[in-house]
C-alpha cells in the first residue's frame, strides 16, 4: 500500500513540506500497524488452518475448509439474517429517532442545555452494565417495565422468553443508548447552520416541513453519514448487550454474528473457523463503511 | 462474587460466623491432620500431613475459578492457608463462559500463568484434559503432604465424574463443589392443600421421588387452577443456555434416553470417541414431547429464566415448585420463605429417578515447572480437605457443600439435616445423599466436543420452546449435530 | 399558535427525557434498596434507604477501590495516548497531498472495524510475549488498537476542514511548520480533541471484551467487576446497580463537564480524508 508514499519517496524529494508530514503521520502509524498487523496476517493464517490450543497455539493446514464451512453452514447463515435484521434496526432507529430528536431540541427556546445533558447521560454507560439493567427492567419477577407492561395490559408474555420480544427488546437496549451520540452529531451539525438563510426562508413563508427538506436537510447530510458510519462500526462488532441479557436465545433469535463468533472461537475452541467468521464480518464492515463514505464524498461534491 | 466476600467481610461481626473461628477451626485442623491420618486410614501410603507445607513459602499461585460459594469463601478467608504454606494465592473469579476463554488462551500461550484451574469436568476438563496434571504423581509423593482421609474420602461418583478423564487411574482433579438438581417445593402450599389436591388428582401428591413426572405435571396443573398464592404451579430453567439442557436431561434419562450408548461410563469416565448419538431414540423424544408440554403449563417466565432467575423467581413466591440445585437452599432458608420449603429427589420416570449432578473440581495445570505444580498442590489438598469444606458450609452466606463423605458424617453436620438449622444446604441432604448414588446421579457426557454439543442440545430445545419445531425434529436435529460435532 | 407550538414540544420532550431517564434513575434508587425491595414483585418508589451496597463493595476480599484504579488509568493512558498521536497523524495526513491517501485513510479506519472475538487470540499471544497480560499497560495498549485509529480519522476530519491560510499566514510571520500546527491549528480545534478525548474516553472506559480477555486480578476494570457480580447462585442486583452508578458517574461528571466542546467538536466537516 502507499503507507510509506507520504514519508521520504519520491514527494519528499519534491519539497520540504511532505516530510514534515510524514514526520507527523509516522509514529502514529507505526503504532497502529504494530498492534494492528500482526493480528491481522495472523487471522487470515488462522483461517485457513485447525488450531489447537494445548501446550501453545498449533496450525494444522485445511486450506478452504473454515471458508467452504463458512459459506454452506446454515447456523452462520442464519446469525447473518439475524445480524442484518439487528443492523438494520438499531441503526435504523438510532438514526430516525437521534435526527427527530435532535430536530427537537434544536427547536427548544428554554432549557436546551438542560435537556441536552439529560439526554446524553445512557452514551456514558457500560455496554454491558446497560445490557444487566435491561435485565433488571424486563424481568418478570421483579422488573419495573415488565411490572408496567404487564400491568396495563400491552405485554402479558416473558419479554426474553419469546423470540421477537426477546429481539426487540435488545434492539431497544442497544437504541437506548446509542441514540444520544446521533443526537449530539446531528445537534452539532444543525448548530452550525447560518441562521440567516433559515430565517429568510421563514420570511418567504416557507413551512417548517419545507424548510426542513430543501434547506436543512441538505446541509447536514454530511454529519449525518458521518454519525451512520461511526455507528454501523460498532452495530457489527459489538455483542455485550446481546452476551449479557439472551446470549442468543431463545430459540437463536438474538445470535448475532459476533455472539456466533465469540461462542465458536472460546466456547468450540474452533479458532480457525472463527477466524473465517471474523474476516467476512471485517469484509462486511469495509463494504459498509465503502459504501457510507461514497455518499459523503458525492455530498461534498454535490455542495 | 462481591456479594460473597463483602458478607464474608462482615463474617467478623458478633453474631455471625467469626473470622476466628475460621482460623482456629482450620488452624488446628490442618496441624493435627497427619494424626488423624494416621489413625483414621490405615491404606494410606504417605502420612505427609505435617511435612512439607512450607517448601514453597513465598511463592505465588494464580487460581482461576467460577463464581462460587466456596472459592468465595476461600477468597474471604486466605490467611489460613498463607500461615500454613508461606504461599500467597491470588483468586481470579469468573463467570464460567470468562473462565473458558481464560483457560483457552492461557494453555495456548504454551507458558501458561494459572496454577490452580477450576475444572468444570464438561466445559474445561474434557477439552483441555491434556493440559492437567496427574494427582496420583503428587499423591504418592513422600515428600509432599497427602489428601487427607486419601483419595477415597471423596464421594465415588463425585471423584470419578469431577476427576477423570478416558482413564480409571489418572486423576486431573479433586471434587470441589457438587450442585446437584432437587425438587424444590412450597411444603406450606402442599400442607394446605395437600387433602383436596389428594382428592382431585387421585394420589398422594407429597413430593419424593415415587412421583413420577406425569404426576408432577398434574400437580403443577392443579396449583394452576386452584392456588392463589402462586402465579404458577411449576417453573423451569429453560432460557436457551446450559440451564435448559440440565433441566431437560434429568427427565430424558427418567423415560430412558440417554446422549451416547453405555451413558453411565460416558458421564462417569468420559471418552473421547463416543460414537453416534442417540437422542433421535424413542425415550429421549418421548421426554422431549413431555417437556413441551410440561413447560407449556409452566410459568411463561421459563423460557427466559436460567437457574438464577428460576430461583429468584421461586423465592419471590411466584411458583409452587422447581427442579434446581440444591445449593440454592441456603438463600431459599435465608428468605421469607425460609422454613416453607422442602427438597427431595426429582419425579421419576418410566426407569429411574435422575438427579443431575454439577459438581466440579480443582486441578493443576501441568505445563507448569515442577516446584509450580507441587506447590499447586499444596493448595489442592488444603482447599479440598475436611477443615476447609466444613468451614465453607458453615459460611453465613451458604458456602458449598462438602464432597468428602467424612464431612457429613460429623455430628454437627448430621443433626443439622432437620429444621431448625444452622447449615441450611443440609436440609437437602436426604434428597441429595440419595441422588450421588451410582444409580440415581446423572452425569452429562464427558466428552471433548461437549461445549458444542451442549450448545446444539440446549438450541433446539429452545426451538421447540419456541414452537419452531416439533419433538421429534429437534431431538433428530439434535442428533445430527452431536454426530457432526463428535465426527461419527 | 407559537406558544401552543412550544407546548406540543415540551410534551414530547417529556416522552423523550422520561425514555432515557427511567432507567438510569430506577438503577440509582435501586443501589440504595435493600435486598427485599430490590426484588418485590410491585416495584417500590418509597423505601428505606440502605448503604449496604456501596459498603459491601468498598470492603471485603476484593473492594471496587482498585478496579476504580485500573479502569481511570486504562483509559485515561490510552485516551491520553490516542488524542496525542491522533492530533499528529490527523492534521499530517489533512495536509498532505499523495496518491492513494483516501486508501490509507481507509485503512486507518478500517483497524477499528477488526471483528473482536477473533483478534484476542493473536493480540493474547503478542501480550504473552512480551510480558504484558494482566498488566495496565497491556490494556492500554488493547484499548489503542480501536482509540488510535479513531482517534486520527476524527482528527483528520477537523483539520481538513480548517483553511490552510491561517497557518500559512502564520509562517509568512516566521512560524515553522509545527509552530503553525501547534500555535494556530491545535488552538482552532480545540473542541475537536475534547470531543475525540470523550469519545475515546466512553470506549475504553466501557470496554469490557478486551478487558475480560487480558486483565487478571490486579488490572481488572469495572464492568469486569460488574460481571463478576453474575455467580453460580444469582446475581447481586444490589451491589451490580451500585456498579453502575459508579460506572456511569466519572462519565456523567465528564461528558457534562465538556458538553458545549461536544456540540461543537461534532462539527464535521469531511471525514473522508481528501
Amino acid at each position: 500500500m502507499s503507507t510509506a508514499n507520504p514519508g521520504g519517496g519520491k514527494g519528499g524529494a519534491r519539497r520540504l513540506v511532505p516530510s514534515f508530514e510524514a514526520r507527523m503521520l509516522l509514529p502514529a502509524l507505526l503504532l497502529l500497524a504494530a498492534i494492528s498487523l500482526f493480528p491481522f496476517f495472523y487471522i487470515i493464517y488462522m483461517s485457513f488452518n485447525e488450531v489447537s490450543l494445548i501446550g501453545g497455539v498449533d496450525f494444522e493446514w485445511v486450506g478452504l475448509e473454515n471458508w467452504v464451512e463458512m459459506f454452506t453452514d446454515p447456523n452462520v447463515r442464519n446469525s447473518w439474517i439475524t445480524s442484518g435484521v439487528y443492523f438494520i434496526a438499531t441503526v435504523g432507529l438510532e438514526m430516525v429517532l437521534g435526527i427527530g430528536i435532535a430536530l427537537l431540541v434544536h427547536e427548544l427556546v428554554w432549557g436546551k442545555n438542560l435537556v441536552l445533558s439529560m439526554l446524553l447521560l445512557p452514551m456514558f454507560v457500560a455496554p454491558v452494565i446497560v445490557g444487566l439493567l435491561g435485565r433488571f427492567l424486563v424481568d418478570s419477577t421483579y422488573g419495573l417495565y415488565a411490572w408496567f407492561l404487564e400491568s396495563t395490559g400491552l405485554i402479558t408474555w416473558e419479554i426474553l422468553g419469546s423470540k421477537t420480544s426477546a429481539l426487540m427488546a435488545v434492539i431497544l437496549m442497544d437504541v437506548w443508548e446509542w441514540t444520544p451520540l446521533i443526537t449530539l452529531i446531528v445537534l452539532a451539525g444543525l448548530s452550525s447552520m447560518p441562521q440567516t438563510v433559515l430565517e429568510a426562508a421563514k420570511v418567504d413563508g416557507a413551512n417548517y416541513f419545507q424548510r426542513l427538506r430543501h434547506m436543512v436537510a441538505p446541509l447536514i447530510s454530511g454529519v449525518v453519514v458521518v454519525a451512520l458510519l461511526i455507528r454501523s462500526m460498532d452495530a457489527i462488532r459489538y455483542y455485550d448487550i446481546i452476551s449479557v441479557t439472551t446470549n442468543g436465545g431463545p430459540a437463536d433469535a438474538t445470535k448475532v454474528i459476533p455472539i456466533r463468533l465469540y461462542e465458536t472461537a472460546f466456547r468450540f475452541q474452533e479458532l480457525g473457523y472463527a477466524a473465517a467468521i471474523g474476516l467476512g464480518m471485517l469484509a462486511f464492515s469495509i463494504l459498509v463503511a465503502n459504501l457510507f463514505m461514497r455518499i459523503l464524498r458525492g455530498q461534498e461534491r454535490a455542495r | 462474587m462481591r456479594r460473597r466476600a463483602s458478607a464474608a467481610g462482615a463474617m467478623g461481626v458478633p453474631g455471625g460466623l467469626s473470622r476466628r473461628d475460621f482460623l482456629k477451626m482450620s488452624g488446628a485442623g490442618l496441624a493435627g491432620a497427619s494424626l488423624l491420618g494416621l489413625a483414621g486410614c490405615g491404606e494410606q501410603s504417605s502420612q505427609g500431613g505435617g511435612e512439607g507445607w512450607k517448601q514453597y513459602s513465598g511463592m505465588t499461585l494464580n487460581f482461576i475459578s467460577e463464581n462460587t460459594a466456596p472459592t468465595s469463601a476461600i477468597a474471604a478467608n486466605l490467611k489460613p492457608f498463607k500461615d500454613l504454606t508461606g504461599i500467597d494465592v491470588k483468586i481470579n473469579q469468573l463467570e464460567l463462559g470468562a473462565l473458558v476463554q481464560k483457560v483457552s488462551l492461557d494453555v495456548s500461550s504454551g507458558d501458561p500463568s494459572i496454577h490452580v484451574i477450576y475444572a468444570d469436568p464438561y466445559q474445561v476438563l474434557a477439552p483441555f484434559s491434556a493440559a492437567f496434571a496427574d494427582l496420583n504423581d503428587f499423591e504418592g509423593d513422600d515428600s509432599l503432604p497427602s489428601v487427607k482421609k486419601g483419595f477415597g474420602d471423596f464421594i465415588p461418583t463425585q471423584l470419578a465424574a469431577a476427576g477423570r478423564f478416558e482413564d480409571e487411574e489418572a486423576l486431573y482433579a479433586l471434587p470441589y463443589d457438587c450442585p446437584t438438581m432437587v425438587w424444590m417445593y412450597r411444603k406450606d402450599l402442599f400442607e394446605k392443600y395437600g387433602d383436596k389436591m389428594s382428592q382431585d388428582l387421585g394420589f398422594d401428591p407429597m413430593p419424593s421421588d415415587k412421583i413420577t413426572w406425569d404426576q408432577y405435571y398434574e400437580i403443577a396443573n392443579w396449583f394452576n387452577k386452584n392456588a392463589s398464592e402462586v402465579e404458577y404451579g411449576s417453573g423451569h430453567q429453560s432460557k436457551q443456555y446450559d440451564s435448559l439442557m440440565c433441566d431437560f436431561s434429568n427427565i430424558m434419562w427418567s423415560y430412558g434416553g440417554d446422549y451416547f450408548e453405555n451413558g453411565e461410563q460416558v458421564g462417569k469416565i468420559g471418552t473421547e470417541d463416543p460414537g453416534a448419538s442417540l437422542l433421535d431414540q424413542d425415550g429421549a423424544v418421548e421426554a422431549a414431547t413431555f417437556y413441551q408440554k410440561l413447560v407449556g403449563i409452566s410459568h411463561p417466565g421459563s423460557t427466559s429464566w436460567d437457574w438464577t432467575a428460576l430461583d429468584e423467581a421461586f423465592r419471590a413466591g411466584n411458583i409452587a415448585m422447581a427442579p434446581n440445585w440444591h445449593e440454592f437452599a441456603a438463600g431459599i432458608e435465608d428468605s421469607n420463605l425460609g422454613g416453607k420449603v422442602g427438597y427431595t429427589r426429582l419425579p421419576g420416570g418410566p426407569t429411574r429417578s435422575a438427579s443431575m449432578w454439577g459438581g466440579t473440581g480443582l486441578g493443576i495445570n501441568g505445563e507448569l515447572n515442577e516446584d509450580e505444580q507441587r506447590a499447586a498442590w499444596l493448595f489442592l489438598v488444603w482447599a479440598t480437605s475436611p477443615e476447609t469444606q466444613l468451614s465453607g458450609l458453615k459460611s453465613n452466606v451458604g458456602g458449598g457443600t462438602p464432597t468428602r463423605q467424612s464431612v457429613y458424617e460429623q455430628p454437627e453436620v448430621k443433626n443439622a439435616t432437620k429444621p431448625p438449622t444452622d447449615l441450611p444446604n443440609m436440609l437437602t441432604y436426604d434428597a441429595v445423599s440419595e441422588a450421588w448414588k451410582p444409580e440415581n446421579i446423572g452425569l452429562r457426557p464427558k466428552i471433548e466436543k461437549w461445549n458444542e454439543c451442549n450448545t446444539v442440545i440446549f438450541t433446539e430445545l429452545s426451538k421447540m420452546l419456541a414452537g419452531d419445531k416439533g419433538p421429534e425434529q429437534a431431538m433428530r436435529a439434535a442428533k445430527e449435530g452431536f454426530d457432526r460435532a463428535n465426527g461419527a | 399558535m407559537r406558544g401552543a407550538r412550544q407546548v406540543a414540544l415540551y410534551g414530547v420532550v417529556a416522552l423523550v427525557l422520561l425514555w432515557t431517564l427511567v432507567p438510569l434513575v430506577w438503577m440509582v434508587l435501586s443501589s440504595f434498596k435493600s435486598p427485599d425491595d430490590l426484588v418485590s414483585s410491585t416495584p417500590r418508589l418509597l423505601f428505606a434507604p440502605t448503604f449496604e451496597h456501596y459498603i459491601g463493595l468498598f470492603t471485603g476480599g476484593n473492594a471496587l477501590g482498585g478496579y476504580i484504579k485500573n479502569s481511570l488509568i486504562a483509559a485515561g493512558a490510552s485516551t491520553l495516548i490516542a488524542v496525542v498521536l491522533g492530533c499528529l497523524a490527523g492534521y499530517g495526513l489533512a495536509r498532505s497531498r499523495f496518491r492513494g491517501k483516501h486508501h490509507v485513510s481507509m485503512w486507518i479506519i478500517s483497524t477499528r472495524m477488526a471483528p473482536i472475538a477473533a483478534v484476542i487470540l493473536p493480540l493474547y499471544a503478542v501480550f504473552r510475549a512480551l510480558d504484558l497480560l494482566n498488566t495496565t499497560p497491556g490494556l492500554i495498549i488493547a484499548y489503542l488498537t480501536f482509540n488510535l485509529p479513531f482517534a486520527i480519522w476524527i482528527m483528520n476530519a477537523f483539520f481538513a476542514d480548517l483553511p490552510v491560510a491561517l497557518e500559512e499566514a502564520a509562517m509568512v510571520d516566521g512560524a515553522s511548520r509545527f509552530g503553525a500546527f501547534w500555535r494556530v491549528a491545535l488552538p482552532l480545534t480545540a473542541p475537536g480533541i475534547v470531543t475525540t478525548g470523550i469519545l475515546c474516553l466512553v470506549f475504553s472506559w466501557n470496554d469490557y471484551a478486551f478487558a475480560q480477555s487480558f486483565a487478571g486480578p490486579g488490572s481488572q476494570t469495572l464492568p469486569v467487576a460488574a460481571s463478576q457480580l453474575i455467580t453460580q447462585t444469582g446475581i447481586n442486583w444490589g451491589q451490580l446497580m451500585a456498579i453502575g452508578t459508579i460506572v456511569v458517574l466519572p462519565m456523567v461528571i465528564v461528558g457534562l463537564a465538556v458538553r458545549r466542546y461536544l456540540v461543537k467538536g461534532l462539527t464535521l466537516g469531511a471525514v473522508t480524508g481528501e
